[in-house]
């Protein structure tokens, strides 16, 4: 048969593609430049190749949490408990190693293979509690991730008795926590994989196909078969376990286990994510917006330090930001809806 | 495309025998056996409400069967999955929710069975089958538009490529052409008719006659989740079938609606808006219906929208009982008597989660009688509410049930209902007869009949050439957004309109 003239027509791609490209990422690139352009004006240090690096390194954990966020925002969920799954992180991997370490004084790797192990137990323990309330007890995430987040900070402190762990073995600390390998952090090293490993998931495979499709019409994906439950839950277990590792590394950034880490990573890693173009109704995004939108977090905040405005100021910025990019998000809705 | 169907001709592929499904008390199908045979096209047909869909959703499994037998190729699946239904070669275009709006067309195509290689996916490989599958059916669509970005009709072209897609066996229709113009209609049968050939089992829900008697082998029908009859369709005729769908006779169908124009109501100069509306000009007079057709997305639609003030007005004129409106806003144009009843009832007219009085007085709720200092008089809206129902026949005549828990057509008079709730000049019906059933459609006629006489101006859009050129008294059709042709009571004929949708003259003017 031929390919018959049919009135539906055959749309030309490249003007419709170019435009939800420009839309999904909107005007980031541009207000990059921008401010990174205004950091170096009020403060020549700011494109210093140590700032850079410094930059880098903060940047680290705050993409690997805000990868797992975009798992989830994808599947058209949230997770607002990525904060407290840091801090309990923190505090149950340096007791592990702790422990280890008084045990086995001698043997540094088997202390941080203990902690990384631990670790990666508490992302997916936490990750199932948040994907059982969501997938299969179908409760809204907002709900389920706003009470676990409640619950993990008081086992956290429960555990904890609000104080710091301290005793962690040298080469976790200087070694993953604040070392360079071939000029560039140790934690970068760590991070990139994990994140390249989300990057192909989403992007080459049909795990991705699937949390795309879960986001966007839920019902067509149950339609073609595809098996809502277990991908949910995968994201949210993929998402904790993303943070966990975060949240490890960071303890080594900050050489104690503390009971009060993260409490900002939920807001930057939405905001990060939705700026980046993801949508918080599912099903939009992509791992280099995201990507984008930490590297925009960090220049952010690492240009307010340098131009000494505080943390307290900072976290009314962030708070605008966050807005400014939900209202992003609308617009991006209403021009969908026109076309 | 190689078939590999393992099936001969005239086998049973699939088959319900007294399947009940029940919702609470309430039965949505019972006793109901439908055997669906290779190389055969199966009608089903029936009210909204009957069943249908219910049906479907057996046989796709995603619904659970509480009573019956359910076999696919032979085998009995009790406790049938949406996945095994597809590795077994059941494909579906269902009416509204199949695609994902955010992915692109080869990724909704491929959705569900996509093809790696070592754990990636193989995009060129499937990108290739899904323009193999597009020049089975003829239709070109670019695999790497969002769905969002298509047309309504290619969305559903896209549906159809997608079930051709999938593993061969049976695949099931759910009104098909609804939005589809004529051309892509004709794709869509010869499709159709090409798998019945290769000995495909295929499931065909439509409302359309021509459609049924066209393509069909088999028809059953269902009534209020009932079976009521299977015929083969030569032994037939359409008075039975609808006979047997409605329960009683449909003797004069379309009522006749006296035509007595009075004054101008609604006037509309020169309107320009957006793409797709482009210098229309018309007149509705009180007492009398004027239809506005053309094929979907002619832009029809968008012209009440832009009367009513929900999208931007570049350019022109409303003029209402001799005003002009400058910048119309709903809530200025409901103030000068005009009434918008969209297309999108589920979305844009009715909370759904509500209860059908509350929806019924949300216009009236402002109004100085319905409260006294902020409390709603409960009597009097209670009082209107009762009038509203009886005079429209909602069913079931309680006030109090959700919306959601009505069926379409019962719907559609509650959205009437609410119009109906202040007095008013002019309607504007959008697509008001769209997926409700035939007895449903006969109330509505009478509604409008009854409003007509009572000296409304009536502007009736409908992509349903048959309701639009029988209740009309004047019609304006519209092709690409331009008005192509004015016709006058005595010019309205179904040939006619189309050939103007598609932006031709009809045979005998250019004679």
């Amino acid at each position: 048969m031929t390919n018959a003239r049919s009135s539906a027509g055959n749309a030309p791609s490249t003007p419709a593609n170019a435009v939800s490209k420009l839309l999904s990422f909107g005007a980031l690139p541009i207000v990059l430049i921008i401010c990174i352009i205004i950091f170096q004006i009020g403060n020549p240090r700011f494109l210093s190749a140590p700032n850079v690096l410094n930059m880098t390194q903060q940047a680290v954990y705050l993409l690997l949490i805000a990868f797992g966020q975009m798992l989830v925002l994808l599947a058209g969920g949230f997770d607002l408990s990525v904060g407290a799954v840091v801090a309990l992180t923190s505090i149950v991997s340096a007791k592990v190693m702790v422990a280890v370490s008084l045990a086995y004084p001698d043997a540094p790797y088997l202390t941080i293979t203990a902690g990384f192990l631990a670790t990666m137990l508490v992302g997916l323990a936490c990750g199932w509690v948040n994907g059982f309330g969501v997938a299969i007890m179908k409760v809204n995430a907002f709900i389920v991730t706003l009470a676990t987040s409640s619950i993990f900070a008081g086992v956290t402190l429960v555990t904890s008795q609000g104080i710091q762990v301290s005793g962690l073995p040298r080469d976790f600390v200087y070694g993953i926590g604040s070392g360079y390998f071939m000029g560039l952090p140790v934690s970068l090293y760590f991070a990139v994989p994990a994140v390249a490993a989300v990057f192909l998931l989403v992007r080459h495979m049909r795990f991705g196909r699937y949390i795309y499709a879960i986001g966007s019409n839920v019902r067509s994906a149950v339609v073609a078969g595809v098996n809502i439950n277990r991908y949910l839950m995968a994201c949210y277990m993929l998402c904790a376990t993303m943070t966990a590792f975060a949240g490890w590394l960071l303890t080594a950034r900050v050489s104690s286990g503390e009971p009060m880490l993260g409490g900002e990573f939920p807001l930057q890693s939405i905001a990060a994510a939705v700026i980046g173009g993801c949508s918080l109704r599912g099903g939009e995004g992509s791992p280099f917006g995201v990507l984008l939108g930490v590297i925009f977090i960090t220049v952010v905040k690492n240009g307010m330090d340098l131009l000494r405005i505080g943390s307290n100021y900072q976290m009314i910025v962030f708070g605008v930001v966050l807005v400014g990019a939900v209202v992003l998000d609308r617009y991006r809705l209403e021009r969908a809806a026109k076309r | 495309m190689p078939v590999q169907t393992h099936a001969v001709e005239g086998e049973v592929f699939a088959s319900l025998s007294n399947a009940s499904k029940f919702y609470g008390s309430f039965a949505a199908l019972k006793d109901v056996s439908i055997k669906l045979s290779c190389g055969e096209v199966h009608m089903l047909l029936g009210e909204n409400g009957a069943g249908k869909s219910t049906l479907v959703s057996l046989l796709t499994g995603t619904n659970r069967l509480d009573e019956g037998k359910r076999t696919l190729r032979g085998a009995d699946c009790p406790n049938l999955t949406p996945l095994e239904a597809r590795e077994a070669g059941i494909n579906t275009v269902l009416q509204d929710f199949g695609l994902a709006p955010t992915l692109t067309a080869v990724e909704n195509y491929t959705l569900g069975r996509e093809k790696t290689k070592g754990g990636f996916l193989d995009k060129a490989q499937m990108r290739a089958d899904m323009i193999r599958a597009m020049e089975k059916l003829g239709v070109s669509i670019d695999p790497d538009a969002r769905v969002d970005t298509l047309t309504r009709a290619e969305q559903q072209l896209l549906e159809i490529v997608r079930a051709l897609g999938g593993k061969p066996g049976a695949l099931i229709l759910d009104e098909p052409t609804a939005t589809l113009s004529h051309d892509e209609s004709e794709h869509l049968f010869s499709a159709v008719q090409l798998l019945r050939s290769e000995g495909w089992a295929i499931l065909y829900i439509s409302h359309r006659m021509e459609e049924i008697r066209r393509l069909g082998d088999v028809v059953t029908i269902l009534r209020d989740g009932r079976f009521v009859g299977c015929h083969r369709l030569a032994d037939v005729s359409n008075d039975q079938m609808i006979t047997e769908m409605v329960g009683r006779e449909m003797a004069n169908f379309y009522p006749e609606i006296p035509h007595n124009p009075t004054t101008v109501a609604l006037e509309v100069k020169g309107l320009s808006s957006g793409q797709k509306v482009r210098d229309i000009s018309f007149a509705v007079r009180a007492g009398e219906i004027v239809g506005l057709g053309g094929l979907v997305g002619c832009g029809k639609a968008e012209v009440a929208r832009a009367i009513f003030g929900l999208q931007p007005i570049d350019d022109g004129q409303v003029i209402v009982a001799g005003t002009r409106i400058s910048k119309p806003t709903p809530a200025a144009m409901l103030d000068c008597g005009l009434v918008y009843l969209p297309q999108d009832r589920r979305g844009e007219a009715l909370a759904l989660n509500r209860s059908v009085a509350e929806n019924i007085v949300v216009e009236v709720l402002g109004e100085k009688n319905s409260a006294t200092a902020g409390f709603v008089k409960t009597s009097v809206l209670g009082r209107l509410v009762a009038d509203v129902m009886t005079r429209l026949k909602v069913q079931p005549a309680e006030p109090r049930k959700l919306v959601q828990e009505l069926s379409g057509g019962n719907q559609q008079k509650v959205v009437l209902g609410r119009a109906l709730s202040r007095s008013r000049k002019i309607f504007a019906f959008d697509e008001p007869t769209a997926g409700i059933d035939v007895g449903a459609r006969l109330d509505f006629y009478k509604q409008l009949q009854q409003l007509c006489a009572e000296g409304a101006a009536i502007l009736f859009i409908s992509s349903d050439l048959q309701e639009l050129v029988h209740l009309s008294h004047r019609i304006y059709v519209m092709h690409e957004g331009f008005c192509t042709a004015e016709l006058d009571q005595g010019q309205i004929t179904e040939e006619r309109v189309i050939a103007y949708a598609f932006g031709e003259k009809p045979k005998e003017d250019i004679q």
